[in-house]
């Protein structure tokens, strides 16, 4: 990786001069780029797994349902929101309960990003030998 | 074993230091080298590590003139086989196409606000899910709020496209990965055009702006259009 590469981000927009990370480059270099076939042969290992858990988190059920918890706990966040000042004081319980049910979906995106290795998982594979 | 990883297809010329360090060297043919390293085992391993140092490769090179980056993972037999391939009437017609041209990739996501403001029109099915919140309830009030995101998703992705193919010599619409994902662009520009097409963006964001949050990558070598399957001359 190049010491030189900047990030830079304004507001909603983030831009990278480079791949930086194995989010970047995960689908441009497996599925895309030159491929000569006959005179090269495609030989690689480690990619069974991602290729099939990539297509795993599609809708489903599953995903159906935590948009409605979701679309719920949004609603319920701007209804308290709208009380004002006053009532803010009093609802200091609810807003921790909230909170924790929050973590705790948000710890289960956490787990699907980790098993499909996206979402900037810094660890560098434990195993990683010089391979070239 | 003699193997040769394929990093990719340039023009002859010195590779920097820090490439060659790293046991990279060009198999030249005519004007056009192959980018290669000596392949000790294979298949090579797709590990972070090596897919990062592929792309480094290629983008390192792909900032001082034109490369057509391989698809992870391509070996070559040995340097007659490189020299073969690079003899292919193909390969000097992608270098000639992309002498100049840069890709750059645009990714969006949703902030997870997104699903307030597009499930708005729900109410009665959010209204009913909360009163029961059954499985029957929460599946009727999801399904109908992904819906609602594919079409948002739909409209931004349009608003992006007008504003910015017009800048672009081709592009490629990807379908997006993941529940929040909003786009997944892929734009070839001439390399005097990404500052064009960096303004482009500015405004658009402007437009889009929350919940959306986006991220551009480039100028990179044109991974996107380089990906016709040569065929071996019979």
């Amino acid at each position: 990786m190049s010491v030189m590469q900047r990030e830079s981000s304004a507001g909603y927009l983030t831009r990278a001069p480079r791949s930086s990370g194995l989010a970047d480059v995960l689908e441009i270099l497996l599925d895309r780029g030159l491929v000569i076939d006959a005179f090269v042969r495609v030989s690689l290992v480690g990619i069974e797994l991602l290729t099939i858990d990539l297509r795993v988190v599609v809708a489903s059920v599953d995903t159906y349902l935590r948009f409605a918890e979701a679309v719920n706990r949004l609603d319920l966040q701007q209804t308290s929101d709208a009380k004002g000042l006053p009532d803010m004081f009093g609802d200091a319980e609810e807003e921790g309960a909230e909170r924790k049910t929050k973590g705790a979906v948000e710890g289960g995106m956490d787990a699907i990003k980790e098993k499909i290795g996206l979402g900037g998982r810094k660890k560098d594979d434990e195993d990683d030998d010089d391979d070239r | 074993m003699s193997a040769l990883y394929l990093y990719g297809v340039t023009r002859p010329r010195e590779l920097p230091p820090r490439l060659a360090e790293r046991g990279l060297f060009l198999v030249e043919h005519d004007r056009r080298a192959a980018i290669v390293s000596d392949l000790e085992e294979a298949p090579v391993r797709a590990s972070r590590r090596n897919l990062l140092a592929h792309a480094d490769a290629v983008e390192e090179l792909h900032e001082g003139g034109v490369v057509l980056p391989a698809r992870f993972g391509v070996v070559l037999d040995d340097q007659e086989a490189a020299r073969e391939f690079l003899a292919l009437p193909d390969v000097e017609h992608l270098l000639e196409r992309h002498r100049d041209t840069s890709e750059l990739t645009l990714k969006g996501t949703y902030e997870e606000s997104i699903l307030a403001e597009v499930s708005r029109p729900l109410a009665p099915l959010q209204a009913a899910y909360r009163r029961a919140p059954s499985l029957e309830a929460g599946i009727a009030l999801g399904e109908a709020v992904a819906q609602a995101l594919a079409d948002r998703r739909a409209r931004d992705c349009e608003t992006v496209l007008t504003r910015l193919a017009p800048l672009a010599q081709d592009v490629v619409v990807s379908e997006p990965f993941g529940e929040y994902a909003a786009l997944d662009l892929a734009l070839l520009v001439r390399r005097d055009a990404v500052e064009a097409l960096n303004t482009a963006l500015d405004e658009v964001v402007a437009e889009l702006s929350p919940p959306l949050h986006l991220r551009l990558v480039g100028p990179l070598p044109p991974y996107s259009f380089v990906s016709l399957e040569l065929q071996a001359a019979a």
